[in-house]
């Protein structure tokens, strides 16, 4: 009994210096980035293992540390952290702050009421500069960490879908960048006939070609709209016309002959060493790619990102990036809520985030934190989501992982020539259809 | 010591640790299985909502599900026929003499005491499409099993994970039926005495017949690790392709571990507890009477 | 018959190589580079890569894997042993009423898939505040192997003479002197076998170790090896994953070839008996 008082007492005196800390911000401003108030006790991160590792976050939480000398953060992580942390939920004894990684399945937890509203620390000032700390994100990126309006999650660093090829091959042999599906045939017979496999993918995984090939096809033809309302399990959406064009687009690749033989088989290293070591000319993926396969990256081989290829004729746009994060949160149940937040905010102030693009070479959910001059990997990515008129993400995959499973089947079938491109479709929409009538699902809208 | 001082209390004091643990860590579960069989629960909070057979419901309407159950089925009638017959044929062979036969009997159980973990990898590793051995031999005599690839080859994933579990039981079975026919060897003597047979006729009429208990533990041991076995799916092809290779538990696996879903996976739990339960009881049931007996093939 | 026995030796050989050939294939692809291994199945590396032993070891954690492998099987094998002796031992000796039904609910034990309990037993290692803890898994690895282990030693047990027993206790011996004075040591060739069987068992075990222990300082060895090429972090490098195949197999190999007859024996026992 005791020891729950002594608890309870702590609780209450961390809560009193939270109340202080929002009542009274002290008017510090100087050039490095503070949070406010007076921060105390003990702060748990735990954080997923990435290509991009924990130690920034542990790095920033030790010069956080130095401001709020009263403070004890904690940094730890691993590659499956969300295995572990799950139970923690359950148990009421999660971390503060937590970036749980792409296995958690954060919108449970939203709607289990386990993760903090927030929404109105957002409202609140930013670490740096005059504004709020709302204002200092992308208002796009933000929204992919709501649910019925409220931001369960924040975003970091933001990933970029698209194509990879080597430039100095493509030099070599006088090829050019495919910018649209009819021209991507004419180059892959090219290639082909170099005895070169134009294209190898993820087989292993298939959401890597519905999210490199599929769904970027979709929105070529249907536009972004046509891709949100099979999101948005609209009736119909999911064997739309655009969605069984862009399908029949993979079986006519796959019918020429110009995937890489085995590739259904290859896992996402697996396929990437195939591209990195010039067996296949191109490869969907993520910005992520060259921090995965830069160790066993050849070192004469280079790679440079491209948009797939734009389907001829159609109707969306041809700028339209696929953007992709992984989300943070602070559970309802933690301990320290006021410091975890605070602690975000300061990992998200802009000097911070320029260094995380610097030594990580990705992009921020930050305005302005590309700005000035980037890693080489990060260029054309970087110029490309400028330039770009609309971007789009997938939320369906956290929101239904069963549908996503279905679909997932349903590729490897199609690309084993079990279904056809209307039956593909036909499937996704039956699967898109159960979960559109399961009331214990919640539903989301982009 | 029937009738000794402090007997009971040392029963009790011996029996206690054993039966504690046993029952806090295994029985207690498995009937809080059968609760939570009628819960939904996502595992990540305290909600639960009771929701009576719901979960059995859905389960009898669920395609995977009916899939899984006759992936099961097909690998036990697959891998038993396969282990069975190789078990009784290589304990007849690694019997008696001789380098090879010694050798034989010294390493053939070696794949029993590898993790199923290493089993998977080094067959994922053999039907890897660009560098595996199996691969590259099925390759040269003709086969087309470079592309997709073995495992997510919907001709080939299924004989894949059966020849996998086959080489990794196979010894058993061999040291099974070895062990049965020094047992009966001596019956087998004096029955074919009696009637004169030798060979197969032998072996189909007096051996065979008499090898029932051990036809018995081999076909109750390929019941319950048919019905678990999950590493070898898990790894080399996690289901697929397109739930070719779905088995019950790795199905439960899922449900899990992707959606979260810990009601409906305790119904499949109670399923294949039923299942197993059933099949068990038939499998001592058949076996029941020793059919030498009646036969009058012991001397 | 001399034909035939020709064509026998023929089929053994043939299954020698179905059993070694991946064996030895898997140890010649350890010391590869990963341009090797893609070149072709059948070639030798050019020169032995041991690098991709500390590679494995080091960088994957293996190390630390094998450590926390280590460590549950021994503790678990600890406490397993004497606590599964001490049950054996009532079934074998001490009838009481009702003695014979609880033996069959141990034993009900070895023929229901672990499987099955996975999502109870989460929660209730997570209410004892055992949940991803090395002492959690271990617990339950004993709960699991009670039934073989009391299934085997009950036999061990009841193949003592009473004689011996009851001159104990003529010699003024009680319950626990004889226990451990006599029964003991002549159980000592069934310990042993408890001991080395479950041993190998809970070695490779995998299905309650990937849900019960699987945060990344308390991986077990399988997990960890499945991980390895599973999960995101790994770093295409073919070379390390074989040669970490060869570090799981090798603590099974040596204590196979030293331990095999008796491995033999613990394997029969649980089965032809049954």
């Amino acid at each position: 009994m005791k020891f729950v008082v002594a608890i309870a007492s702590i609780a209450l005196a961390a809560g009193l210096v939270g109340c202080n800390s929002t009542a009274a911000p002290e008017a510090k401003e100087t050039t490095t980035p503070t949070a406010g108030g007076k921060l105390t006790g003990a702060l748990e991160v735990q954080a997923f293992q990435g290509g991009y590792g924990i130690d920034f976050y542990q790095a920033s939480a030790k010069e956080f540390e130095k401001q709020h000398p009263d403070l004890k953060i904690t940094v730890e992580g691993g590659p499956r952290v969300w295995e572990s942390l799950t139970p923690r939920f359950a148990n009421g004894n999660p971390p503060d702050l937590t970036f749980p990684g792409w296995g958690m399945k954060h919108w449970d937890l939203a709607e289990e009421d386990q993760l903090v509203d927030l929404g109105p620390a957002l409202d609140g000032k930013a670490a740096e500069g005059d504004g709020t700390w709302r204002e200092s994100f992308d208002p796009q990126i933000l929204a992919l960490g709501q649910l019925k309006g409220v931001q369960y999650t924040l975003p970091y660093y933001v990933m970029i879908y698209g194509w990879w090829y080597d430039p100095e091959v493509f030099k070599k042999n006088g090829w050019t960048v495919p910018k649209t599906y009819s021209e991507l045939l004419t180059l892959s017979d090219k290639i082909k006939k170099k005895g070169m496999a134009p294209i190898t993918f993820q087989g292993k995984y298939p959401y890597y070609m519905i999210d490199g090939m599929l769904l970027p096809w979709v929105q070529s033809i249907g536009g972004i709209d046509a891709v949100n309302a099979a999101q948005n399990l609209e009736e119909g959406a999911w064997n739309s016309p655009a969605m069984v064009q862009a399908t029949e687009r993979i079986v006519e690749l796959k019918q020429k002959g110009f995937f890489q033989e085995g590739a259904t088989s290859m896992s996402h290293t697996e396929a990437q060493q195939e591209f990195v070591q010039g067996k296949a000319a191109m490869v969907p993926c993520g910005s992520w790619l060259f921090s995965e396969m830069k160790k066993t990256m050849p070192a004469t081989a280079k790679m440079e990102y491209f948009l797939p290829p734009f389907i001829d004729g159609g109707k969306g746009d041809p700028t339209a990036v696929l953007i992709g994060i992984e989300p943070w949160m602070v559970p309802t149940e933690a301990k320290n809520k006021e410091a975890a937040i605070e602690l975000f905010k300061y990992m998200t102030s802009l000097s911070v985030a320029k260094k995380f693009v610097q030594e990580k070479g990705t992009l921020m959910a930050i305005k302005g934190s590309d700005d000035g001059e980037l890693p080489d990997v990060l260029k054309v990515p970087s110029k490309t989501l400028r330039e770009s008129k609309a971007v789009y993400s997938v939320q369906f995959r956290h929101w239904y992982p069963a549908l996503s499973t279905e679909l997932e089947n349903g590729l490897t079938s199609l690309l084993n020539g079990q279904l056809t491109a209307q039956q593909f479709c036909d499937r996704a929409e039956a699967a898109a259809d159960k979960v559109r009538k399961d009331p214990n699902i919640t539903k989301h809208k982009v | 010591m029937r009738h000794s001082k402090g007997r009971g209390a040392f029963i009790v004091a011996f029996l206690s640790p054993a039966v504690l643990l046993y029952a806090v860590f295994l029985v207690w579960p498995l009937l809080q299985s059968f609760q939570m069989s009628m819960y939904r629960w996502r595992g990540v909070s305290r909600n639960r909502k009771f929701i009576g057979m719901e979960n059995f419901q859905n389960l009898s309407q669920d395609p995977v599900f009916w899939k899984s159950l006759q992936n099961t089925g097909m690998l036990l009638v697959l891998a038993g026929v396969v282990t069975i017959g190789l078990g009784v044929l290589l304990a007849h062979l690694t019997d008696g003499a001789g380098p090879v036969r010694k050798f034989a009997r010294a390493i053939y159980l070696f794949p029993q005491v590898i993790s199923l973990v290493a089993v998977a990898l080094i067959w994922q590793f053999q039907l890897n499409p660009k560098y595996g051995l199996v691969t590259d031999l099925l390759f040269r005599v003709g086969l087309p099993v470079r592309d997709p690839g073995i495992v997510r080859d919907p001709r080939y994933a299924f004989g894949a994970i059966a020849v996998a579990f086959v080489w990794h039981a196979l010894g058993f079975f061999v040291l099974l039926f070895s062990a049965g026919l020094k047992q009966i060897s001596e019956e087998i003597k004096e029955a074919s005495a009696l009637d004169g047979s030798e060979g197969w006729h032998r072996f189909r009429h007096v051996t065979w017949p008499l090898l029932w208990s051990v036809k018995r533990t081999a076909i109750t041991y390929l019941l319950i690790h048919i019905l678990t076995v999950f590493a070898l799916v898990f790894v080399m092809t996690e289901g697929g392709p397109d739930r070719g290779t779905e088995t019950i538990v790795s199905y439960l696996y899922e449900q899990i571990a992707k959606n979260g879903q810990y009601g409906y996976a305790s119904a499949l739990a109670v399923v294949v507890f039923a299942v197993s339960m059933l099949a068990s009881l038939a499998v001592l049931a058949y076996f029941r009477k020793d059919p030498t007996a009646a036969a009058g093939a012991r001397a | 018959m001399k034909g035939r026995q020709w064509l026998g030796t023929v089929a053994l050989t043939a299954y020698l190589a179905v059993i070694v050939v991946p064996l030895v294939w898997v140890l010649i692809s350890s010391l590869k580079t990963s341009p090797e291994i893609f070149a072709s199945p059948w070639s030798l590396p050019a020169q032995p890569k041991f690098e991709n032993y500390a590679a494995a070891w080091n960088e994957a954690g293996l190390a630390k894997y094998f450590w926390n492998s280590v460590m549950v099987t021994v503790g678990s094998l600890a406490v397993l042993i004497p606590v599964g002796a001490m049950a054996a031992y009532i079934f074998a000796r001490y009838p009481f009423p009702g003695s014979k039904a609880l033996y069959a609910i141990f034993l009900g034990g070895m023929m229901f898939p672990n499987f099955l309990v996975l999502a109870p037993l989460t929660d209730l290692l997570r209410r004892l505040g055992l949940s991803e803890s090395l002492l959690g898994l271990g617990i339950v690895y004993v709960a699991f192997s009670l039934s073989f282990t009391v299934f085997v030693l009950t036999g061990f047990f009841q193949n003592v003479p009473t004689e011996l027993e009851e001159a104990a206790v003529l010699d003024g011996c009680g319950h626990l002197m004889v226990y451990q004075k006599i029964m003991l040591p002549l159980a000592r060739p069934g310990l042993i076998v408890a001991a080395i069987f479950n041993g190998l068992g809970l070695w490779n075990e995998f299905n309650l170790a990937l849900v019960l222990a699987n945060s990344e300082n308390i991986r077990t060895l399988p997990i960890g090896l499945a991980n390895l090429t599973m999960a995101r972090q790994y770093q295409a490098d073919w070379g390390s994953v074989f040669a970490a195949l060869v570090i799981v197999m090798l603590p099974a190999f040596v204590v196979y070839w030293r331990y095999r007859e008796k491995i033999y024996e613990a394997m029969l026992a649980g089965a032809v008996k049954g």
